[in-house]
């Protein structure tokens, strides 16, 4: 593919997390020992530090995104030998959301960095799946959002026009279509992200390309508007053309250390592989 | 039974913009709006706004779930949730707009200001600052919605006493003073959440009666009666809706 991965600072910034998070495993370990059989393991314990700097949950993201990935392309690949069941592409999404709630959750980290699964009336209006948001202390206010919008590959999405899912015929979602019913998704996401400003990004994650089907991709940016600027449609054709331009692919560590890092205010677009 | 179905411009009550100053409503007796269940009377789109977590959210799933939760998850945007009332035999749909309190939010929200018909202004009986916040709510209601949109002011979290900064007394002074009805509520205990609906139903019924009074052209008045949740068993004759 002539792509390649990065992993900007990965090691220094997991190593010296790790050495903090392990002393303080050490240093609360609680005195009483009822109960023992219920205590995580120290292992589990290592994993689960509070985090207390505002960029501590990073590699615990990474974590999450690491299982959420894995355990999608166990299902991205699957068809039917007798191509009667044709699970919806919204399943996907569903794996991909439920393994990172549940992970992030379990690592404890929701009140630094949260997960907010849109519903359906939300999903139409913004145009977003969920939305990720780095959480400020101690008001927990958003300071950095990600609004993602999933996207599968175009058979895929085929298959599900043609078994429309029931709840697309809820009034909530009607009402929401009615509402917004002269843009595309893509475009609504863009510009819920543009009505916050540039510290809401707008994440298009590929679970599966055409040109590589069993990997999870991404497109981040807090400037798509600026394509609207120049009269571009913003549409599936459009987001994939990043890749083609770009031979360079973040991690979802580097992403996020590149959102942390960036200077308030200023435009970034990364192209991300998430497997 | 009532029909449905049609003209998706018919059937929801239509509201002239700010610049003309009288709420001009017109309505097809059988609603026939666009999406979902189609079979309605009158539709209201409502709005519920006011600082982050005094509780606009809670009031809501109390009101259209009969459900509560303490848990707070900060809403995103914009949500909505969609309630069928009855009144004088009458359907009215209510679209009901959840908004979210924090700043960086307000490009979005006020932009569904417009076409709503009323407001519910939240704050938190236990919390000043929001309090504070209602006179610039107000000023964002008079800036990005109609003239006539109804407003009710809603003091919520009654049920904290122990913890309340705000005097009932200095929330219906503000009200009188910004001439909006008051309820002091509680999505926790229940407390005025139908109430506060149902007073905001009728302020938009009353002043759509004004108009239609005001425009002989207009064929028909608005509800007058009292609100229900359930249908009515029967549909009554000459009902002047």
């Amino acid at each position: 593919m002539g792509q390649t991965t990065s992993k900007p600072n990965s090691n220094l910034f997991q190593n010296s997390n790790f050495f903090s998070s392990y002393k303080r495993g050490f240093a609360s370990s609680p005195s009483d020992d009822q109960n023992m059989s219920l205590r995580p393991s120290i292992f589990s314990t290592l994993r689960k530090p509070p985090v207390s700097k505002p960029n501590d949950f990073i590699p615990l993201f990474n974590d999450c995104i690491s299982a959420a990935s894995s355990r999608t392309q166990e299902y991205l690949l699957f068809k039917d030998p007798e191509d009667k069941f044709y699970p919806s592409p919204e399943v996907l999404t569903q794996v991909f959301l439920m393994t990172y709630i549940s992970q992030s959750v379990s690592l404890n980290m929701t009140d630094a960095f949260n997960c907010t699964a849109m519903t359906p009336g939300q999903r139409i209006l913004l145009g977003a799946d969920w939305v990720w948001a780095v959480l400020e202390k101690p008001t927990k206010n958003p300071r950095i959002q990600i609004a993602v919008q999933v996207l599968h590959l175009p058979d895929r999405e085929d298959a599900e026009e043609n078994s429309i899912p029931p709840e697309a015929f809820s009034e909530s979602v009607q009402i929401a279509q009615k509402e917004s019913s002269n843009k595309t998704m893509y475009e609504r996401m863009v510009d819920f992200c543009t009505s916050i400003g540039k510290d809401c990004y707008a994440l298009f994650l590929f679970l599966g390309r055409k040109s590589d089907k069993e990997n999870i991709y991404g497109v981040l940016s807090n400037n798509f508007e600026a394509a609207i600027g120049k009269c571009d449609k913003i549409d599936r054709a459009f987001i994939e053309n990043f890749f083609k331009g770009s031979r360079y692919l973040h991690t979802p560590q580097g992403m996020m250390q590149a959102i942390v890092t960036k200077k308030e205010g200023d435009p970034l677009t990364l192209m991300i592989k998430f497997s | 039974m009532r029909s449905g179905g049609g003209d998706s411009s018919q059937g929801q009550i239509q509201i002239e913009p700010r610049s003309s100053k009288q709420m001009a409503a017109t309505q097809d007796v059988k609603g026939k709006g666009e999406g979902g269940d189609q079979n309605f009377d009158y539709m209201f789109k409502l709005l519920i706004i006011g600082n982050s977590s005094v509780g606009k959210t809670s009031f809501l799933f109390r009101y259209a779930d009969d459900a509560f939760t303490s848990a707070f998850v900060s809403t995103v945007g914009i949500d909505f949730k969609v309630k069928t009332v009855y009144k004088n035999d009458k359907r009215i749909k209510l679209q009901i707009w959840d908004t979210a309190g924090q700043e960086r939010y307000r490009t979005i929200t006020t932009a569904y200001y417009r076409g709503a018909m009323g407001f519910i202004l939240m704050y938190d009986i236990t919390n000043e600052e929001s309090f504070g916040a209602v006179q610039d709510w107000s000023t964002q209601i008079k800036t990005y919605s109609w003239d006539n949109a109804q407003v009710v002011l809603a003091g919520n979290k009654c049920d904290m006493e122990e913890e309340r900064v705000v005097s009932v007394d200095n929330g219906r002074l503000l009200a009188e003073q910004l001439g909006f009805e008051f309820f002091e509520t509680s999505a926790k205990d229940n407390i005025n959440v139908k109430q506060t609906f149902e007073r905001l139903v009728d302020l938009i019924c009353d002043k759509m009666s004004e108009s239609l009074d005001s425009d002989p052209a207009v064929p028909t008045g608005a509800p007058t009666a009292k609100l229900t949740d359930s249908a009515p068993p029967l549909q009554q004759s000459g009902c002047n809706c």
